[in-house]
């Protein structure tokens, strides 16, 4: 079973579509294994957390080759595997392979694309009548669809950043020389990388906040960039905020819903069946954080608009620092907003093939300061002191220290895969 | 490949049958024809840019089909199998329809005329498939009319093929007809004038007229009378719906001069990319340049600003506005309006929308009386 699924995946990593006799068997399996998990899945970091795919192939390839690859680095997909790209199946029946194979190293939540109606108009449907001449995967695809988990929770993210370990590509950033020592006294809090691992930006935390946990005077960052990027709520001296309690961190692909106040209360739902056009599970993956107050009308249609306000006191009400979503696009890769209370991480680079975008992921450390953020770095170089003080607290807990890696468009026709050239729609 | 079974987005009852397949074909992989100076690219260039006439007829018929726009005569325009586009496009073709209807329908119902006589010329540039005309007619909004297109001699024979037999629905009460090549264009290749014309107080009147013309050739025309019906007296509305933009920048320009020399009650009416300087518009211009479509004049006004300014400098001194489509979308479509297109599909592109619909311009200048009922558009 694991030689045919390890068959499968390498037959997926060339975008090749594997059998419909196959599709099926994977789809029973993944359908057994999603069974078992809760609505909000418990993942323990370290995790690399990221958001929509659509299809586009040859992008998760790149996001692989950015972010490390299954099983070394821990993946959660916030969903919106499906539809828009070219790839769709060749994407979807990928992760759910890796699932499979390595359940506790995959998460997949759903997002608002995984439905029946949404693939029939935005294509995940139409690809799979052309490549198999039936509906019969597109069904079996929806079957898994209706067993994706709605939300997880992220446990355990440290404080702290370690120094980033070398990209996939084996090549040393020449800018990347920051010892572990460094970054404990500059105390970063968010750290932006590009494709390659360099440094573009980092934040330290806000003074006399979180730094305070662990006594240390402040201001001893090596070369901290005083200017945001744009997208990040952490623009000048401001950057950076403060957690309010345990840490962990709520993804869901769209966001809030006025009729959930507590997690609990999304693990109550019935949520094997097709994505519902009003309530809970549909606000789940429908709604938008908005600089408004309150709850307001989506302009999609379906789920709500959210402000700041009801942000802050779901986390608060529910031990969170911060929550991860994804389904807006972001030209720059991820935006934090509210105070740094939520963030949109968005993982589709020139989305459609015409926005022009860069894409990013976001990877939340190991707690205990003693491993790097990813497991195929060199252990145990700092002290660790800083986290372990830190969970004392509760109070004072910071929230998690963000390494966003951005990324753009893999390069057409890369790595010997088949591209077709896309065609993006205009207005002519 | 076609599923009536399945429903659309918002499980709306109005059937999608027959209208999905075809998606995104390959392109031709050739080298952008940038600067257009072998003939070989020069022709690769036109034939990319009347490719994009079947690309705006496929997607007015999606949007047609979808129930966003009314117009019977869409699918008649249509080559092969339909293909039913994404919301986000069928919204984009829906609200480009609706701003150049708004400008037309502003332009054509001042002042209230006498229905027999013309007192409105219309010339739409690069018309291709475009099917306003019939439109207008069917809405009984014809009849002080007199309207122009042109475009390539290639389309224009095309559109007459499709006239000619489809006569039973485009032709209404009208008749078609063919002008004689004249006898300086000998040769067998000669694509003719046609038109139709209708039958006012026993006399046959013409008031559809196509031109074919390479618009690049226009200026080596020496006066109106060299085309068919072509009158300089009374106010008239050039529209180029993604035509001039094509063209380079002193050609367009000399186009729009040529005309605003022969007429003097003469208003403009430019739909167009703009912003080509962030990222979108920049993925914009390279991908179609992918497919040969180079479009010099975006490059050249790359904002409304520019866009009105280039009008004033052609002489269009009474006014010159200009609205993104995003802003038309937001201003000129009414609410009860955006209710019934929200509840045609949904949309979940609410991001990429404004971000597309911030990438086309209408632009609008005009001198002379016949539009005074263009002031009264916010810009």
């Amino acid at each position: 079973m694991v030689k045919d699924l390890d068959k499968a995946i390498a037959q997926l990593r060339a975008c090749r579509p594997i059998p419909e006799a196959q599709v099926r068997e994977l789809c029973h399996k993944a359908r057994e294994l999603l069974i078992e998990e809760g609505n909000v899945v418990t993942v323990t970091a370290p995790v690399t957390i990221c958001g929509d795919i659509h299809g586009q192939f040859h992008d998760l390839m790149e996001l692989f080759r950015v972010g490390g690859d299954v099983p070394d680095t821990n993946y959660l997909f916030m969903g919106d595997f499906v539809d828009r790209g070219f790839y769709s199946l060749e994407s979807f029946l990928l992760l759910l392979c890796l699932k499979v194979r390595y359940p506790d190293r995959m998460t997949l939540i759903r997002g608002n694309h995984e439905s029946r109606q949404i693939t029939t108009v935005y294509g995940f449907y139409d690809e799979c009548l052309r490549k198999y001449g039936s509906a019969n995967v597109w069904r079996y695809c929806c079957e898994v669809f209706d067993y994706l988990a709605l939300g997880a929770i992220v446990l355990g993210a440290s404080s702290n950043l370690q120094p980033a370990s070398e990209t996939s590509t084996g090549t040393q950033s020449k800018n990347n020389v920051t010892s572990t020592r460094e970054y404990n006294e500059a105390d970063i809090e968010i750290e932006v990388l590009n494709a390659e691992g360099d440094i573009l930006h980092r934040f330290p935390r806000k003074k006399g906040q979180a730094n305070n946990v662990i006594q240390r005077s402040p201001n001893k960052s090596s070369s901290p960039v005083k200017t945001g990027p744009p997208g990040s709520g952490a623009s000048g001296s401001s950057g950076g905020s403060v957690g309010n309690s345990s840490g962990a961190v709520l993804c869901v692909h769209g966001g809030l819903s006025p009729l959930i106040d507590t997690v609990d209360k999304i693990r109550l739902l019935d949520r094997k069946q097709e994505v519902p056009h009003e309530g809970a599970m549909c606000d789940l993956l429908w709604s938008d954080p908005d600089e408004i107050e309150g709850w307001g009308l989506s302009p999609r249609g379906a789920g709500f608009l959210f402000g700041a306000d009801i942000v802050t006191t779901f986390n608060h009400n529910n031990d969170l620092s911060m929550i991860a979503r994804a389904h807006q696009l972001v030209m720059e890769g991820f935006k934090e907003m509210f105070d740094n209370s939520i963030v949109t991480v968005w993982s589709a680079p020139n989305y459609c093939y015409r926005c022009g975008n860069v894409a990013a992921i976001l990877e939340l450390g190991e707690d205990g300061g003693v491993e790097n953020l990813r497991s195929n770095g060199d252990a145990g170089r700092s002290n660790g002191a800083s986290s372990v003080l830190a969970f004392r607290d509760k109070e004072r807990v910071p929230g998690p220290a963000r390494r966003y890696r951005v990324f753009q468009a893999a390069p057409q026709d890369s790595r010997g895969m088949p591209a077709k050239k896309p065609v993006a729609d205009y207005f002519l | 490949m076609s599923a009536p079974h399945i429903p659309n987005l918002l499980s709306m009852s109005r059937g999608g049958g027959g209208l999905r397949g075809r998606r995104g074909r390959g392109g031709p992989r050739l080298p952008p024809a940038a600067e257009g100076h072998s003939d070989a690219s020069s022709r690769f260039h036109d034939k990319a840019i009347q490719g994009t006439d079947s690309d705006a007829a496929v997607s007015r018929y999606s949007a047609v089909s979808l129930g966003y726009l009314d117009d019977q005569f869409a699918q008649y325009f249509v080559n092969g199998q339909a293909t039913r586009r994404l919301p986000i496009i069928n919204r984009g073709t829906y609200t480009r329809t609706t701003a150049l209807d708004t400008l037309v329908d502003a332009f054509i119902s001042c002042p209230k005329s006498s229905p027999q006589t013309p007192t409105r010329q219309i010339i739409s540039l690069g018309a291709g498939t475009d099917t306003r005309y019939f439109r207008l007619r069917a809405q009984n909004k014809h009849h002080n009319i007199l309207y122009h297109e042109f475009d390539f001699p290639t389309v224009i024979a095309s559109k007459f093929r499709i006239i000619d037999s489809n006569k039973s629905v485009l032709l209404g009460d009208e008749t078609l007809f063919e002008k004689a090549p004249s006898p300086a264009d000998h040769g067998a290749e000669t694509i003719p004038e046609w038109g139709l014309e209708r039958n006012i107080d026993g006399q046959k009147e013409s008031r559809y007229i196509c031109h074919p013309l390479d618009l690049r050739d226009l200026t080596k025309t020496a006066s109106l009378g060299s085309f068919d019906g072509l009158r300089c007296g009374i106010p008239t509305l050039i529209i180029s719906e993604c035509c001039l933009c094509y063209l380079n920048v002193n050609v367009a320009h000399d186009v729009i001069k040529w005309f605003a020399d022969h007429i003097p009650d003469l208003g403009i009416a430019l739909y167009e990319p703009i912003g080509t300087e962030d990222s979108f518009g920049q993925m914009m211009v390279s991908n179609l340049a992918a497919r040969g479509v180079v479009m010099p004049t975006v490059r050249e006004y790359k904002t409304l600003g520019d866009q009105r300014e280039r009008l004033s400098q052609l002489g269009f001194g009474d006014g010159q506005e200009a609205k993104d489509v995003e802003r038309v979308w937001q201003e000129w479509v009414s609410a009860e309006e955006k209710e019934r297109v929200d509840g045609l599909e949904g949309l979940d592109e609410v991001e990429e929308w404004v971000m597309l619909a911030k990438h086309y311009g209408l632009v609008w200048g005009w001198r002379g009386v016949g539009f005074e009922c263009w002031k009264g558009l916010s810009g």
